[in-house]
């Protein structure tokens, strides 16, 4: 997990924000955030950052905003409970992709009411609409004579399966919708607060702030926020993945040595 | 008051760490125990990841038994010789435990393989010393005689090849079970987390018939070894050392076994195992329960994905 891969792209390439005359005529969303990079030391107990932004609308016709952001996607493996002979056994786990380590998503309503399913899912906006996905369960097979119907080996519990994904991401405090989570200061400036617990992964976060009328898209403003360990964190993050056995090594002697001088401080005279 | 820990990724409440640490080597220097069985199932409960708890508690459980064995070392109470060829076995275990917990991991089935062995391990072993400290004390109040103790030694530690002197032990026997016996507790430091102690104090008493006075120093002796190996195996195969979390629960653990050992001359010897075998058994239970209780949410995240 040292060397980080890239981080994926955003579900879907926004175009760059609008910086011309359109504005006069075209509703536009602009957004900033109070902190960029998210510093992780060894006071860190999670962070909150203020997205604030601003619409312009030159037609009065009623906005919605919605804020995603997303963190590093986390591969995570699953397994499932089940009761034999009065135990509780663990299933083969099951490994899911896609998932991101943090996601959430702020809005002036609720995201059903602002758009409808197919558009949320088409620009991949609430945990409904990740795609988070099994992709060893899944095999190609010929159906009805068509051929590479891709099913699941988890067959009609795999929506089972996703929901406790984002069940258990949410209890961990990693996933989050909240339907009134943008604010309107003032008439066309707005903020979100995004919320980071402690446990959130570190790496490069990306926001996205869409800007809805009538159900549909029409501007998105693109943001990046980094999460980095800093100073000693980094330092002893990086020596355990560089050079692992010399720090086992060094825990080892230090832990000895400390056990020898205590017994050393305490010897009776 | 809370530190973010760099390896386990968690914020922590520091001073209850080096409070667990105090307690837990209190107890590891009283009873002549590791203490990794009471230390893995706390962490694991302060929400650190299991795995990270039981590779970095490994080096305090060495820290607490450097401690205890230099005390019991100035009393002449180490039968170096026999911990050494224990320890020797206890390598090969734990060599063999860290690619078996991998494995297992692999499989999803860590946590239940974890759960499994500490029922049954601490369970029966809990049971046996209850069992036995307890009918030793009633006799004692009783006034009844001591029973004439069986010196006799199973058989079959004579009939094996490779004999050796343990003068310091007072036996003469093949080294092939202290040598087994080794291999067996390195596997379980490496899949439990603990030191293995809990296992090698009864199996050196009951079954070698060692002196009793060099059980728990040899022991300790065998366990520092073995621990020692177990945590560069885990930094260097599984990077979950947390050199932080290592350190706070050693600040406290190391001064809390001192206090142990001193306490542990002014009882007497079966009253100390009836108190740790209730312990043994307490934390056995405790630890099986999930086995058998309905889980809060059937599905689970199961670690280790890198691998």
């Amino acid at each position: 997990m040292f060397q980080a891969l890239p981080p994926p792209p955003p579900a879907i390439e926004a175009p760059p924000p609008e910086r011309s005359i359109a504005t006069e005529t075209e509703a536009r969303v602009a957004a900033a955030l109070t902190e960029a990079r998210v510093k992780v030391d060894s006071s860190f107990r999670g962070a909150a950052i203020v997205l604030y932004g601003a619409v312009f609308n030159p037609d009065d016709a009623p906005t919605d905003v919605v804020v995603v952001v997303r963190g590093p996607d986390e591969p995570l493996r699953l397994v499932r409970k089940s009761r034999n002979m009065g135990v509780w056994l663990n299933s083969r786990p099951v490994l899911f992709e896609g998932a991101p380590g943090f996601y959430m998503t702020a809005s002036t309503r609720p995201l059903g009411d602002i758009a409808d399913f197919g558009q949320l899912r088409r620009l991949g906006v609430g945990v409904d609409h990740l795609r988070i996905d099994a992709p060893e369960e899944s095999r190609s097979v010929t159906r009805y004579g068509v051929r590479d119907v891709v099913v699941s080996r988890l067959g009609e519990d795999y929506l089972d399966w996703r929901r406790a994904v984002i069940r258990l991401k949410e209890a961990a405090a990693l996933y989050d919708t909240d339907p009134d989570g943008v604010e309107f200061v003032d008439r066309g400036l707005f903020r979100a607060e995004i919320k980071l617990p402690a446990v959130a992964p570190t790496g490069r976060y990306y926001a996205e702030v869409w800007l809805f009328q009538e159900g549909a898209p029409v501007s998105v403003s693109n943001l990046t926020l980094t999460v980095e360990k800093v100073g000693f964190e980094r330092d002893v993050y990086e020596f355990a993945h560089r050079r692992p056995w010399t720090y086992g090594v060094l825990c080892v002697l230090i832990a000895a040595l400390m056990g020898y001088g205590a017994s050393k401080v305490f010897r009776r005279p | 008051m809370d530190i973010y820990l760099p390896i386990a990724e968690v914020s922590v409440n520091w001073p209850l760490l080096v409070l667990l640490g105090a307690t837990v080597g209190f107890i590891s220097g009283l009873f002549g125990i590791g203490g990794g069985f009471l230390m893995a199932p706390v962490l694991v409960f302060l929400g650190i990841p299991p795995t990270v708890a039981v590779a970095s508690q490994a080096s305090h459980v060495v820290a607490s038994s450097t401690s205890g064995v230099i005390s019991y070392s100035g009393k002449g109470a180490v039968d170096y010789r026999m911990g050494g060829i224990m320890a020797v076995g206890g390598a090969v275990g734990a060599l063999l435990g860290v690619e078996l917990f991998r494995y297992l991991r692999l499989l999803g089935q860590a946590d239940l393989v974890v759960a499994l062995s500490y029922l049954v391990f601490l369970g029966s072993i809990g049971l046996l010393m209850l069992k036995e400290s307890l009918t030793a004390i009633i006799q004692r109040y009783r006034g009844d005689a001591p029973p004439r103790r069986d010196r006799r030694r199973p058989l079959w530690l004579y009939g094996l090849p490779f004999r050796m002197r343990f003068p310091r032990s007072g036996l003469y026997i093949s080294a092939i079970p202290p040598l087994a016996l080794g291999v067996f507790a390195g596997v379980l430091s490496a899949i439990m987390g603990v030191g293995g102690g809990f296992i090698l104090v009864p199996a050196m008493l009951y079954v070698l018939r060692m002196k009793a006075g060099v059980v728990v120093g040899t022991s300790l002796f065998q366990i520092i070894i073995t621990t020692a190996i177990t945590t560069v195996l885990q930094a260097g195969r599984n990077q979950t050392v947390d050199i932080v979390l290592s350190m706070l629960l050693l600040v406290g653990g190391v001064v809390g076994a001192q206090y142990g050992a001193r306490l542990s001359g002014k009882f007497r010897a079966e009253e100390l195992r009836a108190a740790l075998g209730l312990i043994v058994l307490l934390v056995g239970i405790q630890m099986g329960l999930e086995l058998f209780v309905r889980p809060s949410d059937l599905f689970q995240l199961a670690p280790g994905i890198a691998d």
